[in-house]
């Protein structure tokens, strides 16, 4: 975050997902495969499992990607790439702890602060209980979700958005 | 007798699920009241066999919001087995980021967790706004933005919103219900409110990035802290990202002092009859925490450390959790298993094995008379305990500290209430405002106390020297704790070999969320239901409001059951 004078990177990649929770990390760990290939317009973050306390890191980019572990029941390690992230994770209106993406976008959209580009990769996941490490399917689809991601972010740093704004208040 | 069950069981990421029953009795009032938590997780099993300097790493991703705490309470138990003490330094920053977290979670839960049970938003829309701005400098004079011209604006934005549907993250709640009594007006500026506590949040955990490197999951360390504190260097925390921290401290006491305390204090002058309602167990504990003179000397807190029981103000029993007397948990109605012969067990030799023996999802309703939930049941030399800012202010009140008792005075003064009236569900969400007074007091006292000392040429920040794991015993043990926004947080490790043995966190929803303790007594959420009047039970918003005032770390599902069984309604509460 930057807690200087200095302008947020344009683009902003946030992983979120709990570490302790197997395949719901799926998030975490394309984050860092995106990560090992630093560029000054984007900030890698790891947000963790704090929902909608992460809507202060929105504010002044002209894109945000997040990486998650997505339940739309494919198959487990099945790569997502959603454009708009606002109709397909509702907000949930629930407690600060377990606001999901759906809560932070929407925290962001009251805010005037949502990113004009809203992109989501994420991976079906397969195991989602205590343990750490990722399922073999899900681990094995981490590459194929970073590439996915690469590629919109490719899109997103090359110039204006296309996709319209997902929420205009 | 017959009796009307309410059932309140939603999916979270973090702490698992809460599930409430609650049985009406004919009087529509609840009889009866079980909480269970309603998914295994069984964290602790990560940690065996890891390097305990580690632990605070896994430790802080336990809970999505709390993660300062859950990281202070691991650095502390390892500290705590090994015989390390931090430096001076070390303790003040520890406590200004556990104050900063304890202000921005209090200031969050009011706004955006607990005031819609209170607040209706749609009413809002119905609001004048010009009325809506005499109302807000009448109860707040100080706050510049209360002019008609910024709640035409908020209004307008609201209503937007509203009307593209969005009106999501604002529905966990019953609008239009009988139980909501604020004036449009009051709703009106509660919703603005809630707008500038959100921009706001953002804004303090800032000092969390400077002190612990990034946010979230700032960097913690066994010894000390991991930041490096030179004033006048550029690759420390100097003078310039200090002033940073004392800047946002003084915006979180605006906020405290003009925002969050005159609209606590608005709504509660509507809602008399939450006085008297949701008193629940009436005995409270506080490990204490904000050390002024090091972890090891309770009587240096500044929350201070005890237990009150059956609302005695007049006694302060003392607390040791390393008594196996003292701190049991048992698992007579959860669903583990313990080793043969023992129904008890101190968290140092804590257990966790899991033995379901509930009915297979979906069910209707669970059995009070036997395993129930998910969470084990802790207790206190056999007592149930409610933990959090209640039970603070309650032992800090008993003990006589001249600061809590200035603060908790103040405020029954301004509602013109007895001290009993602090025995309630609104009671426990005044004490929460009142002790955010004190922290960010607190906070501008700690940073104040780091200024000096580093003036003083003091810039030690660690204590490495027990870094190596061949300076350490072959066995150890260790008990950290904090108080964290929720409640008494306790961890409580052994480290044989250089690796974590056994680690068991008993943590503050679990104590409030517990299920009966072998003697049928129940826990703290379950006592705290029984006896409040529910109007409409296919709405249980009365049961929300008394859950919420312990700011679960669950998210909590209610499920409430007629005379005959049947099933009235099942809400998720969160």
């Amino acid at each position: 975050m930057a807690a200087g004078p200095e302008p947020p990177a344009p683009v902003l990649v946030l992983g979120v997902g709990n570490l302790l929770l197997r395949d719901d990390a799926a998030g975490l760990a394309v984050l860092a495969e995106l990560a090992r290939d630093p560029d000054p317009r984007v900030e890698f973050l790891d947000g963790g499992t704090q929902g909608r306390a992460l809507a202060g890191h929105l504010g002044g980019r002209r894109a945000l990607v997040v990486l998650d572990a997505v339940r739309l029941g494919a198959a487990p390690g099945t790569v997502h790439v959603l454009r708009d992230p606002l109709g397909a994770a509702p907000p949930r209106g629930g407690s600060a702890h377990e606001s999901n993406v759906g809560d932070l976008l929407a925290a962001a959209c009251l805010l005037g602060e949502l990113p004009q580009a809203v992109v989501l990769v994420g991976i079906e996941p397969a195991l989602v209980q205590t343990g750490l490490g990722l399922s073999a399917k899900v681990a094995a689809a981490v590459p194929a979700a970073a590439r996915a991601a690469q590629a919109e972010l490719a899109r997103l740093c090359a110039g204006v958005p296309e996709e319209g704004a997902p929420c205009t208040s | 007798m017959t009796a009307t069950r309410v059932v309140v069981d939603p999916v979270t990421r973090i702490e698992g699920h809460l599930r409430v029953e609650a049985m009406l009795g004919e009087d529509g009032s609840i009889r009866e009241a079980l909480s269970s938590g309603t998914m295994w997780r069984g964290i602790e099993l990560i940690l065996q066999g890891r390097d305990p300097r580690d632990a605070w790493a896994f430790a802080e991703r336990i809970c999505g919001v709390c993660t300062t705490v859950h990281a202070l309470a691991s650095v502390r138990c390892v500290e705590d087995a090994l015989g390390i003490q931090v430096p001076k330094n070390a303790e003040i920053v520890r406590n200004i980021m556990y104050l900063t977290q304890a202000v921005h979670d209090h200031v969050v839960h009011f706004y955006h967790l607990h005031a819609l049970d209170w607040v209706d938003v749609v009413s809002a829309l119905s609001a004048d706004p010009a009325a809506t701005a005499a109302l807000n400098q009448k109860i707040s004079p100080s706050w510049g933005l209360a002019t008609p011209g910024y709640f035409k604006d908020v209004a307008a934005t609201l209503k937007k919103f509203v009307d593209s549907g969005q009106l999501g993250l604002f529905a966990n709640a019953y609008w239009g219900h009988p139980a909501y009594k604020l004036p449009p007006e009051a709703n009106l500026m509660a919703v603005a409110h809630y707008l500038e506590a959100l921009k706001w949040q953002r804004e303090i955990v800032k000092i969390h990035t400077v002190f612990g490197g990034k946010n979230p999951h700032p960097n913690y360390l066994v010894g000390g802290m991991a930041c490096a504190i030179d004033l006048d260097s550029d690759n420390a925390i100097n003078i310039e990202r200090l002033n940073l921290v004392k800047r946002q401290i003084e915006r979180a006491r605006e906020i405290v002092e003009h925002l969050y305390i005159p609209d606590l204090l608005a709504i509660a002058s509507f809602y008399p009859e939450w006085t008297k309602i949701g008193g629940g167990l009436g005995s409270f504990m506080s490990y204490g925490d904000v050390p002024q003179r090091g972890i090891d000397d309770p009587s240096g807190f500044r929350f201070p450390r005890g237990v009150v029981l059956d609302k005695n103000l007049a006694e302060v029993l003392p607390v040791d959790p390393r008594d196996p007397q003292q701190i049991g948990e048992e698992i007579a109605h959860s669903w583990y298993r313990y080793p043969q012969g023992k129904d008890r067990l101190h968290p140092w030799d804590g257990h966790t094995e899991p033995a379901y023996s509930g009915p297979k999802p979906p069910y209707q309703h669970l059995d009070e008379q036997g395993a129930y939930s998910w969470l084990k049941t802790p207790r206190w030399k056999g007592r149930a305990v409610e933990v959090g800012p209640l039970a603070r202010l309650i032992v800090g009140y008993a003990a006589g500290n001249a600061e809590i008792k200035e603060v908790v005075d103040g405020a029954l003064k301004a509602l013109d209430l007895p001290a009993t009236a602090l025995f309630s569900t609104l009671g426990r969400t005044a004490a929460r405002g009142l002790e955010t007074r004190l922290c960010v007091r607190w906070l501008m006292d700690e940073f104040d106390r780091l200024i000096a000392n580093l003036k003083a040429g003091d810039y030690s920040i660690s204590d490495t020297r027990l870094w190596e794991p061949k300076t350490w015993p072959a066995r150890a043990k260790g008990f950290g704790f904090t108080e964290a926004p929720r409640g008494s947080l306790g961890h409580w490790i052994q480290i044989a070999d250089g690796k974590i043995a056994n680690y068991q966190c008993i943590v503050p929803s679990t104590w409030n969320a517990s299920p009966r303790d072998a003697a049928g007594k129940r826990g703290a959420y379950e006592e705290s239901l029984v006896g409040t009047p529910v109007a409409k039970p296919d709405q249980p918003v009365e049961i929300l409001r008394t859950i919420h005032s312990f700011d679960p770390c669950l998210a909590c599902a209610s499920h409430l059951y007629g005379p005959d069984g049947t099933r009235l309604a099942e809400v998720v509460v969160r």
